[in-house]
């Protein structure tokens, strides 16, 4: 008898064991333990839910992780990403005691700087460029110094190196990888200083766009402007469309019939191209753009919310809220409302990666942003021209709109499956 | 007189518009619920039982309405009120318990807030805590614990939310309470509870309990009085014991022929022949005539009086009234107060 009873399988109250405990545990606990019980769609869900948070803080503070403002041209043009920039230096004879380009300044009237550059070369444009600046700083301070060099330009890099060798010009300014394969041959010359900011030097991760401005720190810019515009957009139209539904749903009649009407003729237009009419019209701006994407998408959010009221308003316990006295405004936003309220909230997931997707495309083709603003849609239609010789500049953009996308639409689906476990079965 | 009825319906039409036409889902019925009373409301599904119980309320709505018919309510005919109005009365005065307790309760409010709710609609300056602690009475009275007043409506059982669902009626001391088929949806057990539950608080709180169901045995067990409507129209109307012991109209005959009874000798149950009639071209004179073993001429041209046939017991038949010899109608025989 007790071999027996040993041999009977043990069951446990009800379910298995993990769903008593989920029974047991905590809010934390238990959205960590949800995953045996929802699978795939759990981890979609928190991998997911953490790009869309990390895409939400750069979005905040894209100031603490870009390395550069993105409007600055920090520097050369098309540079490949983690590739390293032809640095100008200033080469100077080996006894010279000049370590920088500054200390070639020489008083007012003094003879000025000859230089030798090599032409064609962006080492001329360089040498400009900082040696204006130093004698901006150098007029300003009481020394009399000035640094106006006069340019000698060569050639070729042998000419121009010869020249500081035999005395013609004071300095050179070339190209750093190219001096250093020949450096050995002018063992009377040195390398002094790079004239650019060392920082350059570091190369940049994404490259560089056609005017020499960081690809990467414009992505991440852009990442501001992209949930602004899906955010915004996909409030708007909750916000109109939600009470638009509920109040269509819940009084019926002609207004339903005219809205829905309305709302139809709308769902029935192509999404971007409605949004190209309308910003055509409105003119390309921020508010603008906001705007179209939110009428494009205020008939999703209707649709739902009218679908949902109709369900809603026929069930029992919305006659029986009437039936103890409920008035309509009450049935509408005690019985109704938060009945219908969670399929809102999973359609608002998806519709957010939508408005970006509409957004971007709105920007590509010219109709969004001023083209100063850092914005993904704008990054692309710039690169498209680079494709073939720039591969960077569209490749990146593309890359995180897809991954934002993917991030905000895998998470509304997931959270659907979650929380609306009978659309599995289907 | 008066003061002994509750409710006095008179003449009560209630229209569906649909595309073949207008449906009287009930036609021109009378009836009394007196104070304190427990009234059943039997009848075949589709016979109009519970479109009679929401038209108490005036809570039909889309393509119901009501053409004709006077609802007297302690002593004002709700018809002629606004419609704006019935809020104040419903849940204050007439309150109504659902078939399905499944579906009856807002999945996303708690007990506790349905009943303040319901406290609050109608008496704005009652404080949350005083509702609470009101709810809380109540419930517990009812057998639920008080505990579980936060919890919401999926985590209850069947019987437990029925029991919310009374208490909803009971939380502002409904005069009348509506029950449509509250039992149906539960079992056995768990529905004599209910209906024991049901008779004490009639006598606790001296509520009126208007019963509608389709199940007979209920009404025997804890009703005062019983009407039968047929297809759409009253059928007979008397005390429990009179109605189920000398029942006078052959549909109620019938009705209670097929009852299941586990002292029936007979190898099969009594099955009455045909079917209900389509409301929306309901036949000639009685309407039951098609069906009944009794039918005469008079039956398929003209439609009996609804009077009484013995005391106070009424009836809608042929077998007891002669063509011309109705009594006084109901309605002048009452007065309204």
């Amino acid at each position: 008898m007790a071999n027996l009873k040993e041999k009977l399988p043990v069951t446990p109250p009800e379910g298995t064991t993990w769903e008593v405990e989920l029974k047991q545990v905590g809010f934390v606990r238990k959205l960590l333990m949800a995953r045996r019980w929802y699978g795939a769609d759990w981890w979609f869900v928190a991998v997911s839910g953490v790009f869309v948070l990390i895409f939400i803080i750069v979005a905040l503070v894209p100031g603490l992780f870009a390395p550069y403002s993105p409007d600055a041209l920090v520097g050369p043009r098309f540079l490949a990403p983690g590739a390293y920039a032809d640095l100008s230096v200033l080469i100077v004879p080996a006894n010279s005691s000049v370590n920088e380009l500054k200390d070639l300044a020489v008083p007012e009237n003094g003879d000025r700087p000859t230089m030798a550059v090599v032409q064609g070369e962006s080492t001329a444009g360089d040498l400009n460029t900082q040696a204006q600046n130093i004698d901006e700083q150098l007029k300003d301070q009481a020394g009399g110094l000035r640094l106006r060099p006069v340019f000698d330009r060569y050639t070729s890099l042998a000419d121009a190196l010869q020249a500081v060798v035999n005395g013609t010009d004071r300095a050179a300014v070339v190209q750093q990888k190219e001096f250093a394969n020949i450096a050995s041959k002018y063992p009377s010359l040195r390398e002094a200083s790079s004239l650019t900011g060392a920082k350059v030097a570091g190369g940049f991760i994404m490259g560089t766009n056609d005017i020499g401005q960081d690809v990467f720190s414009r992505l991440l810019w852009g990442t501001r402007i992209a949930l602004i515009i899906g955010f915004t957009s996909s409030l708007l139209s909750l916000f109109l469309g939600v009470p638009l539904g509920l109040l269509a749903g819940f009084i019926g009649g002609m207004f339903d019939r005219l809205l829905s009407l309305v709302m139809d003729s709308l769902y029935a237009f192509p999404g971007l191209i409605l949004a190209i009419a309308i910003t055509a019209v409105l003119g390309p701006s921020m508010l603008n753009i906001i705007i179209a994407i939110a009428v494009l998408y205020i008939p999703t959010y209707y649709r739902i919310v009218r679908g949902q009221t109709l369900t809603v308003k026929e069930e029992v316990y919305v006659e029986a809220a009437r039936s103890i006295g409920a008035r309509r405004t009450e049935i509408l936003a005690r019985y109704i409302f938060p009945n219908v309220i969670p399929s809102v909230a999973i359609i608002f997931s998806v519709n957010v990666a939508d408005a970006i997707l509409t957004g971007a495309g709105l920007s590509f083709l010219g109709l969004g942003l001023p083209p100063t603003i850092a914005d993904w849609g704008i990054d692309l239609a710039r690169g498209q021209r680079f494709i073939q010789s720039a591969w960077w500049m569209i490749t990146f953009p593309g890359l995180a709109i897809l991954l934002v996308v993917l991030s905000f639409t895998l998470m509304g689906e997931g959270l659907t499956e979650i929380f609306n476990p009978k659309l599995r079965d289907r | 007189m008066s003061d002994n009825i509750l409710y006095s319906v008179r003449n009560l039409t209630v229209e569906y518009k649909t595309r073949g036409g207008a449906v009287r889902a009930v036609d021109d019925v009378s009836l009394d619920i007196r104070r304190g009373e427990i009234l059943g409301l039997v009848g075949e599904s589709g016979c109009g039982k519970s479109t009679f119980g929401k038209a108490l309320l005036r809570l039909h709505d889309g393509p119901a309405s009501i053409p004709t018919g006077e609802l007297w309510f302690d002593g004002r005919d709700l018809m002629k009120l606004p419609i704006q109005e019935m809020p104040k009365i419903r849940g204050a005065e007439l309150g109504m318990v659902f078939q399905d307790p499944m579906t009856s309760l807002n999945p996303v409010q708690s007990i506790l807030d349905h009943l303040t709710e319901t406290i609050q609609a109608h008496e704005p300056k009652v404080s949350n805590a005083a509702a609470r602690a009101r709810a809380e009475e109540l419930v517990e009275r009812l057998g639920i614990r008080h505990e579980r007043i936060k919890e919401y409506p999926h985590q209850l059982s069947g019987g437990m939310r029925q029991r919310v669902m009374i208490s909803l009626a009971l939380a502002l001391r409904a005069k009348l309470v509506i029950a449509d088929e509250p039992t149906t949806s539960l079992d056995v057990i768990v529905e004599a509870k209910f209906l024991d539950l049901l008779k004490e608080l009639q006598q606790e709180f001296g509520l009126t309990i208007l019963l509608i169901t389709h199940n007979i045995g209920v009404v025997a067990e804890i009703c005062d009085r019983v009407a039968v409507m047929y297809a759409a129209k009253m059928a007979e109307v008397g005390s429990a014991e009179v109605v189920f012991g000398n029942p006078k109209h052959p549909y109620t005959q019938g009705l209670l022929n097929s009852v299941p009874n586990i002292n029936l000798d007979a190898k099969e149950l009594y099955k009455m022949g045909g079917e209900p009639p389509s409301l929306l071209h309901p036949p000639s004179g009685c309407r039951f005539h098609p069906r009944c073993p009794f039918a005469m001429d008079i039956c398929t041209q003209e439609e009996p009086a609804f009077q009484s046939v013995a005391g106070e017991q009424l009836a809608a038949c042929w077998l007891y009234q002669k063509k011309g010899d109705h009594q006084p109608s109901m309605k002048k025989e009452v007065s309204r107060g």
